[in-house]
């Protein structure tokens, strides 16, 4: 079946459908929750929360947009709000408080780029760091543009679509958050 | 265009957002202007560090997440998109259950329930009875509505699932328990459930039964990890007839590479005549490498020909 025989499938009750739909795009989807929220525990409770709502209003889906256009949507909403919620609550570090001393949940992260060379590795480890840190100073919605356009690679268009604004707002946001980051990366790249 | 102009737009120029004439005077003024070319240098090298510090998630959360949403999903039910009309009617009414004659397929669901529900009344007097003392605890009974139908007069027909839990133990010798293990293997709502009873079937394929079951799963299911635990529990038939038959066809028509490896590792120890024209077939669709390479190296060991004239 393709995307909209699914989607059509899954309109009609279809567990078996729509699980095949979630599988179509929840690896990007469990991505993006990453790089915005930079906590598995956070981008898992995006997950769940996204396809359960996706499943509760399908029927409401009417092929005026693309699937993909639709459920982005949905996710970057609750990744905002997860990221605005977080800013109220100061909670920002990564480190958590485990029986065998302080743990760095991103450290149980799968390490995507460096390899067995351990001074590469305390490189990588460090840029995280600094990135991590340079990402905490950008504003939710610089945050988000940001990650649609670098790790997924959207449109600036989409990105607008997507959180309701124009291709030109979203511009200027992806604009402040290089800026922000030329700042906060400068003397490391 | 100024070097501040320029700053502004090298991020929008590496994202691939300008225009081919803003990118033209980006790149001019760049080509005139030392300190911008060292600016656009540093923005890559900034990008190029933010692509390496991506976080990606890793198998074990996906698996996760997919599990979770699977169990949620369970306790949700959708709207459905259907007429419109009826599902707003179906909000407002308060629901009787009476059913009308003429009524074929509700009536026939219904119907099917209510034998499901005696015969699960029945079960441990009568197919259940080894269960007994074994240990039968009784679940929730989780319903769910199938559909909804106008009836005449203003009633409404609703067809209901009900599934009543019980666990059942027993031996894997026990022929219920067999029965069971059976029929979840064929479950096509649940891949989970099929690999787990396959994984227990496949022992014991010494039974007609069980391995007529493993024979149709490795065929016939459309999960791969199913097909690879049949394929398994098949592995000391690889010389009896019927099995070799079925695990050709599984060579030359399983879209999964791993699957059609381990037929490979089944079929070729028993150097068959027939199995020559297969592996020539095989070699000439297979766009796996390793496979073909396999059935080359199989042909010379028959002293065959790689090709079919």
């Amino acid at each position: 079946m393709d995307e909209s025989e699914l989607i059509r499938a899954a309109q009609k009750g279809d567990q078996r459908a729509f699980e095949q739909l979630v599988r179509l795009y929840d690896q990007n989807v469990l991505r993006l929750a990453m790089n915005l929220l930079r906590s598995p525990e956070d981008a898992k409770d995006v997950y769940q929360e996204a396809f359960l709502r996706v499943y509760k209003n399908l029927h409401t889906f009417r092929f005026d947009c693309s699937f993909h256009t639709w459920l982005y949507r949905i996710v970057t909403n609750l990744c905002l709000d997860a990221l605005r919620k977080r800013k109220v609550r100061r909670e920002e570090s990564t480190v958590m408080e485990t029986g065998e001393g302080a743990l760095d949940r991103m450290d149980t992260l799968q390490e995507s780029r460096a390899d067995g060379n351990p001074q590469r590795q305390l490189l990588s480890r460090q840029l995280r760091e600094r990135i991590q840190s340079s990402l905490e100073e950008l504003t939710p919605r610089e945050r988000t543009v940001f990650s649609l356009r670098h790790y997924q690679g959207l449109r600036l268009r989409t990105i607008g679509e997507m959180l309701g604004t124009s291709e030109e707002a979203a511009k200027n946001c992806l604009f402040r958050a290089t800026q922000k980051m030329r700042v906060a990366l400068g003397d490391f790249v | 265009m100024t070097c501040d102009d320029a700053k502004k737009s090298m991020p929008l120029f590496l994202y691939g957002e300008m225009s081919f004439d803003e990118e033209e005077r980006l790149e001019t003024h760049i080509g005139e202007c030392r300190t911008c070319a060292d600016a656009l240098a540093r923005d890559r090298a900034m990008f190029a560090a933010l692509d390496a510090a991506e976080a990606l998630p890793g198998a074990e959360l996906l698996a996760d997440c997919r599990a979770d949403l699977h169990r949620n999903l369970a306790g949700v039910e959708p709207e459905r998109r259907s007429g419109g009309f009826w599902d707003r009617i179906r909000e407002g009414f308060t629901v009787h259950f009476h059913f009308a004659p003429g009524v074929g397929q509700p009536l026939g669901a219904m119907a099917m329930l209510l034998i499901g529900f005696f015969a699960a009344r029945m079960l441990p007097e009568s197919l259940l009875g080894s269960f007994h003392g074994a240990g039968v605890a009784e679940a929730s009974v989780i319903s769910r509505v199938r559909d909804v139908q106008p009836g005449p007069s203003g009633h409404v027909q609703i067809v209901v699932d009900e599934t009543r839990q019980r666990v059942l133990t027993g031996s894997l010798e026990d022929q219920n328990i067999q029965n069971m293990l059976l029929t979840a293997a064929k479950d096509p709502s649940d891949a989970g459930v099929r690999v787990e009873s396959m994984d227990l079937l496949k022992n014991r394929s010494q039974s007609a039964q069980i391995r007529q079951a493993l024979l149709y799963a490795v065929q016939h299911d459309t999960n791969a990890g199913v097909r690879l635990k049949a394929l398994d529990g098949l592995k000391d038939f690889a010389d009896d007839p019927e099995t070799r038959q079925a695990l050709t066809q599984v060579l030359l028509k399983d879209s999964n590479p791993g699957v059609r490896t381990q037929v490979i590792d089944l079929l070729i120890p028993h150097h068959n005549s027939d199995l020559v024209g297969v592996l020539q077939e095989v070699i000439s669709k297979e766009n796996n490498d390793y496979i073909r390479m396999r059935c080359q190296k199989a042909l010379h060991e028959m002293n065959a020909s790689a090709e079919s004239y």
